[in-house]
């Protein structure tokens, strides 16, 4: 490698027990490598002023998205929040899509209805995500719910960020789903900053896992930057959810190394802690990972994932581009159900 | 001989013991809490002669008032709708708690809404918000006013152990944790929230527990022990008093009486009233204190009947007053100083 590890590089490591054949480790590389460089071209048209509305990032968090969707089996239930595009490549949806719904054209799942990752696709098990904060967590507590009575051995898995936690609704749903014992995963992305509010203005705890106790359910506390130790503990979570055992709360601790959207320079955050876990880099710990166990011979088979991811991007956005606006006599079109 | 055991044998040694002036008032107010409930629910509500519903706190009585007692003049307190005591020790007189009972003008509503939904400013007592749980940021804002205003005033709240899965209380209880407000929190945990029993509001047996996750105090306490909870909110009160933040303090009693006067608890185990039946929190003191040479049956008798006669002329009060005139109605509806 270029940069030969010292004692104060952050290095990733297996989880004890986890298990992870070639072609998996290369398509956990492949899903973050594809989300950052996603969003680096959506922020490339954001400046071209080709998105409509706004740009959320999730650099520096893909490990959590990748490693936390990638867990996940046929027939469970998945709901992105603003940050989690990775999850929603890992379950399927193609860039073009993407690309295409944040451009706001026909080509994209809400046909220029909707923008940015609002979008579900129920026949994959995605829900679209609810732009009030943690308002998915009493409807998973309900899709979960529904799986416990017909004794599916599925999972419903969404995601809130740490400024979500303080919501009525993040409250109301994980009390329901303890109580009557159903297979959700609630992830915690503790990434800092809740937009400018710094996670010590949101709650008086140092670790919001302990909240689990408070609930009667299992919690766990992960490295969200650590796309192995991501998908070893949501499948340790996913065998209890199917065992019957209740849900599951999970803290990942990570950090969002850009503003609340695009626009947002977050001058707010110290630099220094931007730094900080900017050497934490998941992507880069992972290439690191990668060699260093010998799971690639060379960078080179990484330097190929990276074109191909190149090549498809190259022809997503001339796909999606080409794609035009809604016309204006669909608008009432799939305004209801 | 060893020292001889403060209170009743089992009880462990208490931090905060009242005088003999304070166990004979909070004797005194439980027995007026008891005859003014009573009065209300067993005669006046099935002679036709309230207004609306009736909802008691028979058996909780040493919750409310071994915890207002401990009031100074300028603290604020928002009860529940078991909490008669709280009405009492404020001073508010049970002349006017009854002819709210019966919508009359002199009422606390001026008949504009019926039995505990009432307060007084006059008293800073914040009228009992419809929405259990609602409360409690409610009084996370007047303990807010208090901490920026550098004022030695606490705030109360009142809630049972239903309303805690409402978000309006996690809300309330996270904003207080965070910015250490001079609150304290009480949860009456009377095993059921109308017909719901606790192990199916909450997969946790002490809602105590909760307080870690907001990094604050949590206590539990027998709360048919008058004496206990003349302890556990002194030590509570004085926390919050001295800039220590907020407390979560669990009284663990039961609710002798169905959701309201309406309601016959059908759905609870007789033994259940059985058991709690000799947790009488009245007799219990009344044993104490004769067995401390503090009271005579002699005085006991003396005193009920003391309560009687208040209640009685009470009534006869409240039965001259008029009930609101038609054009008044629509006074009140907006604050007018």
């Amino acid at each position: 490698m270029a940069n030969p590890s010292t004692s104060d590089t952050y290095t990733i490591d297996v989880p004890k027990g986890l298990v992870l054949d070639r072609t998996a480790s290369l398509e956990l590389y492949y899903f973050m490598a594809l989300n950052r460089k996603l969003e680096e071209r959506l922020s490339s048209l954001y400046r071209q002023n080709k998105v409509v509305g706004g740009l959320y990032s999730s650099l520096g968090q893909e490990a959590c998205s990748v490693g936390s969707a990638y867990a996940l089996e046929r027939g469970d239930f998945f709901a992105p929040m603003i940050r989690n595009l990775g999850g929603l490549l890992v379950r399927g949806v193609d860039p073009v899509l993407v690309i295409g719904q944040y451009c706001a054209r026909e080509i994209g799942p809400t046909r220029g209805k909707d923008l940015n990752v609002h979008f579900g696709w129920i026949d994959r098990g995605i829900v679209s995500p609810i732009s009030m904060l943690a308002s998915l967590v009493p409807v998973f507590s309900g899709i979960a719910l529904e799986m416990k009575m017909h004794n599916k051995k599925n999972v419903a898995m969404t995601y809130v960020g740490d400024g979500a936690t303080s919501t009525t609704d993040f409250h109301e749903g994980m009390n329901f789903a303890a109580v009557q014992k159903v297979p959700m995963i609630v992830i915690v992305e503790n990434n800092g900053y809740a937009y400018s509010t710094p996670v010590d203005r949101q709650f008086n705890v140092k670790d919001f896992v302990v909240r689990a106790k408070g609930y009667g359910c299992y919690g766990e506390m992960v490295d969200g930057n650590n796309v192995l130790a991501v998908l070893d503990v949501i499948r340790r979570a996913r065998a209890r959810c199917v065992a019957g055992d209740g849900p599951v709360l999970i803290e990942a601790k990570t950090f969002r190394r850009k503003g609340h959207a695009e626009h947002d320079d977050a001058g707010y955050v110290p630099a220094a802690l931007r730094a900080e876990w900017e050497k934490k880099d998941p992507l880069d710990a992972y290439r690191r990972f990668l060699s260093a166990h010998r799971v690639i011979a060379s960078d080179q088979e990484l330097a190929e994932i990276d074109a191909k991811i190149v090549e498809i991007l190259d022809a997503a956005v001339d796909t999606a581009l080409a794609s035009p606006f809604p016309d204006p006599s669909t608008l009432m079109e799939n305004v209801y159900g | 001989m060893a020292e001889q055991p403060m209170m009743s044998a089992g009880r462990k040694r208490l931090a905060n013991v009242p005088d003999t002036e304070a166990k004979l008032k909070m004797l005194h107010y439980m027995k007026l809490v008891r005859e003014i409930e009573d009065r209300i629910e067993r005669k006046l509500y099935r002679q036709g002669r309230i207004v609306g519903g009736v909802y008691v706190g028979r058996g909780q009585e040493a919750i409310s008032v071994g915890t207002a007692i401990h009031m100074q003049k300028d603290d604020v307190v928002a009860p529940s709708h078991r909490d008669m005591g709280v009405f009492l020790m404020r001073g508010i007189t049970p002349q006017r708690i009854i002819a709210q009972y019966m919508g009359r003008r002199t009422g606390l509503t001026r008949g504009r809404d019926g039995n505990m939904h009432m307060g007084d400013m006059d008293y800073n007592v914040i009228a009992f918000v419809s929405h259990l749980g609602d409360n409690v940021p409610v009084a996370a804002g007047a303990a807010l006013v208090f901490k920026q205003r550098g004022e030695k005033r606490v705030a109360l709240c009142y809630n049972g152990e239903g309303a805690t899965s409402r978000g309006d209380w996690h809300e309330g209880i996270n904003f207080a944790s965070i910015h250490r407000l001079p609150v304290v929190y009480f949860v009456n945990n009377n095993a059921y929230a109308y017909s719901t029993p606790l192990s199916v509001q909450m997969a946790i047996e002490d809602v105590a527990i909760r307080a870690e996750g907001y990094g604050i105090p949590g206590e539990v306490v027998d709360g048919n022990d008058v004496l206990a909870v003349y302890d556990a909110a002194k030590r509570a009160i004085d926390l919050a008093r001295s800039g220590g933040g907020p407390s979560l303090v669990e009284f663990k009693t039961f609710r002798m009486t169905g959701h309201s006067a309406h309601d016959d608890a059908g759905y609870v185990p007789p033994e259940l009233f059985e058991e709690w039946k000799k947790k009488d929190p009245i007799l219990r003191l009344e044993e104490t204190l004769i067995s401390e040479s503090v009271l005579t049956s002699a005085k006991r008798d003396q005193m009920q009947k003391e309560c009687e006669k208040i209640i009685d002329d009470a009534v006869d009060w409240a039965e001259q007053q008029p009930f609101p005139a038609p054009e008044e109605v629509t006074r009140d509806v907006y604050y007018e100083g």
